[in-house]
């Protein structure tokens, strides 16, 4: 029945697409000749990582808006066509194939693995180059496409500081919580790879149901054990209700979560009282990062005094990567990108030097354990 | 011991939310044979209306107090049931003589209706109750039990026992039964048969509504896919008692709750569910009309 009425959600959805995909064709039919260059954006913009999705866009937007200030690329504007991953595989297909369609010359994100491994699959046959921002599951560059470029650090780097961050605390039993997404599980695997390594033992691996918000069961669990550390992985809507039931339940131990629990929300959800000390491993957002002030200000100052989230710098980076390689590839024919991305030396961006290695990764992680202390994250190192 | 309580207690909570929405989907199917897929969007709609009064109430950052939630709690139920009414009058009621089928996906239309239209109006995001629920309680056992849930649980049991009463005492209530048993008779001795339907939808949802007002501020986030889960498992725990049974929808609530967390804490979270599914087949093997339902020969 489950079965069922998903397919049938699905093919609604697919249905709505394709009536929005329509209508915005109707719109930017003649973008692609012309004064501009079009970009695809694919991100969640509805569903449960709606709020990351809408700030990365922020960011896309805002890092556009200023390389047309400055006069283009190429002397010609660049202009983004945003397409709704949903974080979901399915959905995440029918939106690149629309932004294949719609003859983009590169595309701009990816923000859960789960969805960003069937669309960079999508690019990759039509030969597009898709830089991605957020997405970090090791098996994206594991399917060795070389359209496919990450500028985050990835899963494993994210599961080592974990690891390094409880052995330096003296927590030797570890409980790996994951929600049975592709990063998540990714996650967990790599954290109890790296805190085995390290002499701890995992004492619990076990999986949540995000759409559920009961997770009592499994928190009264936990107690049982008495872990010296527990590790969330999954998303920030889960993350908040874990962080909550957990600390209500009094559980013992530190309490970690990975960069998909990174966001302000985390905290509104399970209470400021119940996130004091609350321990989170991911990229810097860019209030954390030196030489991102002007970024912080300008944000604020656009979307209302709203705080850029955690993967904004990184969003923002992607969109001045992509356009300074339309400018060195002096084309806008995608294979040139293609080749000019790959070729990036040493570029200059916000928290981050982008070269890439031959998996099209970068080679140093800039991962960082950020602890929550009065309703507000913070360093924690 | 003090974990095996705590696991109970923790179970008969969320056995006490299934059991509440379960029960629409029982007398709902009961008196027209449908199985209702929007009954899980209308749980999240009373969590979102409950959350907007909540705000209303407690705008000025005073919180709104015990008599409060308990004024947001019936009127979301009033709110909800008379959408729920709406969408009877409106959705079901001009395919009442249609084939099944059609009522069905009309059903699903309707489902679909709710979770994009509360996505445009209270927007995709998360949005937190503007309450933060006492955490006190009692320890017994060793295991805490917080007072939120034994009043969660009363006031559940108040509802059902009142739903009860209702059914088995007063005049509508036999008129609902009546309708279930032959809907043509029912028509023929002078029963208003739609203003008796109509009020099935509007218990269902008030009931279904109470729920989601109280796991809204159980939890503290809503969404407007979080009927869609919940839905599933209450239609589970509805066939679980034997669909078309008001005490079997109770009872297959609070079983299905005390599996699932059973289950957790037996074989692991990931095993929760398949669980709670097996227990379903196994009971529709032995026993294919639920615990407590009752053989009908198929009229139509």
């Amino acid at each position: 029945m489950k079965k069922w009425g998903s397919a049938i959600v699905a093919t609604m959805l697919t249905l709505s697409l394709a009536v929005a995909g329509c209508a915005n064709q109707g719109q930017s039919s003649g973008a692609a000749d012309g004064n501009e260059i079009l970009v695809g954006v694919l991100l969640p913009v509805t569903g449960n990582n709606a709020t990351d999705g809408k700030d990365m866009q922020n960011a896309i937007e805002m890092a556009v808006k200023k390389v047309n200030d400055a006069g283009g690329v190429l002397g010609k504007k660049l202009k983004i066509e945003v397409a709704d991953d949903g974080c979901d595989p399915q959905m995440a297909t029918t939106a690149a194939n629309k932004l294949v369609s719609q003859n983009v010359v590169a595309v701009v994100g990816g923000y859960c693995s789960g969805a960003t491994l069937p669309s960079s699959g999508v690019f990759k046959n039509a030969n597009i180059p898709l830089i991605v921002p957020a997405a970090n599951s090791a098996k994206l560059p594991a399917q060795g496409y070389d359209t496919l470029f990450l500028i985050n650090g990835l899963t494993p780097d994210q599961a080592q500081t974990a690891a390094d961050y409880m052995a330096a605390n003296q927590a030797k039993k570890v409980a790996l919580v994951h929600d049975n997404s592709a990063y998540a599980k990714d996650l967990a695997d790599f954290a109890k790879a790296a805190v085995e390594k390290s002499g701890g033992t995992v004492v619990a691996y076990e999986a949540i149901n995000p759409e559920e918000k009961d997770f009592s069961a499994l928190v009264t669990k936990l107690k049982g054990i008495g872990p010296d550390a527990t590790y969330f992985t999954g998303y920030y809507a889960a993350g908040g209700l874990m962080v909550k039931q957990f600390k209500q339940k009094g559980v013992s131990g530190l309490f970690f979560v990975g960069d998909g629990s990174f966001s302000e929300d985390v905290i509104k959800i399970a209470g400021a009282e119940n996130a004091e000390g609350l321990l989170i491993t991911a990229t810097p957002t860019a209030e954390f990062i030196e030489g991102a002030e002007a970024f912080t200000t300008e944000y604020k100052a656009t979307y209302n005094n709203l705080a850029p989230g955690p993967f904004s710098a990184l969003s923002y980076n992607a969109v001045n990567l992509l356009a300074d390689a339309i400018k060195r590839a002096n084309s806008t024919d995608p294979d040139a990108i293609k080749k000019a991305i790959k070729e990036t030396k040493d570029f200059k961006a916000l928290g981050q030097t982008i070269s890439f290695n031959a998996q099209n990764t970068l080679d140093t992680s800039n991962f960082a354990v950020l602890k929550v202390a009065g309703g507000k994250f913070t360093l924690a190192k | 011991m003090d974990i095996l309580v705590q696991t109970l207690a923790d179970g008969l909570v969320i056995g006490a939310f299934y059991s509440l929405i379960a029960l629409g989907y029982t007398m709902v199917f009961g008196i027209i044979k449908l199985l209702n897929f929007a009954h899980g969007d209308l749980y999240m709609l009373g969590a979102f209306v409950g959350y907007t009064l909540l705000s209303v109430v407690s705008g000025n950052g005073s919180g709104a107090g015990l008599m409060g939630i308990i004024v947001v709690l019936f009127l979301t139920m009033v709110i909800v049931g008379a959408i729920g009414m709406g969408i009877e009058r409106v959705a079901y009621r001009p395919l009442l003589l249609a084939p099944r089928l059609s009522i069905l996906i009309t059903a699903i239309g309707v489902s679909l209706f709710l979770e994009n239209g509360s996505m445009l109006f209270w927007g995709a995001q998360y949005q937190v109750y503007p309450l933060q629920l006492s955490h006190d309680g009692w320890e017994v056992f060793g295991a805490h039990i917080t007072y939120t849930q034994i009043g969660l649980v009363i006031i559940s049991a108040l509802l059902m026992l009142g739903l009860h009463l209702f059914i088995s005492r007063t005049l509508y209530g036999k008129a609902m039964r009546a309708i279930a048993h032959d809907q043509t008779a029912c028509h023929l001795m002078g029963i208003n048969v739609h203003k008796v339907i109509a009020l099935t939808f509007f218990i269902g949802a008030s009931l279904a509504a109470g729920a989601g007002t109280m796991a809204g501020a159980y939890y503290g986030t809503v969404n407007f896919m979080m009927g869609f889960i919940i839905g599933l498992k209450a239609f589970t725990a509805a066939v679980l008692g034997g669909i078309g049974s008001i005490p079997g929808a109770m009872l297959g609530g609070l079983l299905l709750g005390m599996m699932e967390t059973a289950g957790t804490f037996l074989f692991g979270g990931s095993w929760k569910d398949v669980v709670a599914f097996s227990l379903l087949i196994l009971i529709l093997v032995l026993k294919p009309t639920g615990i407590m339902g009752e053989k009908v020969t198929e009229r139509m």
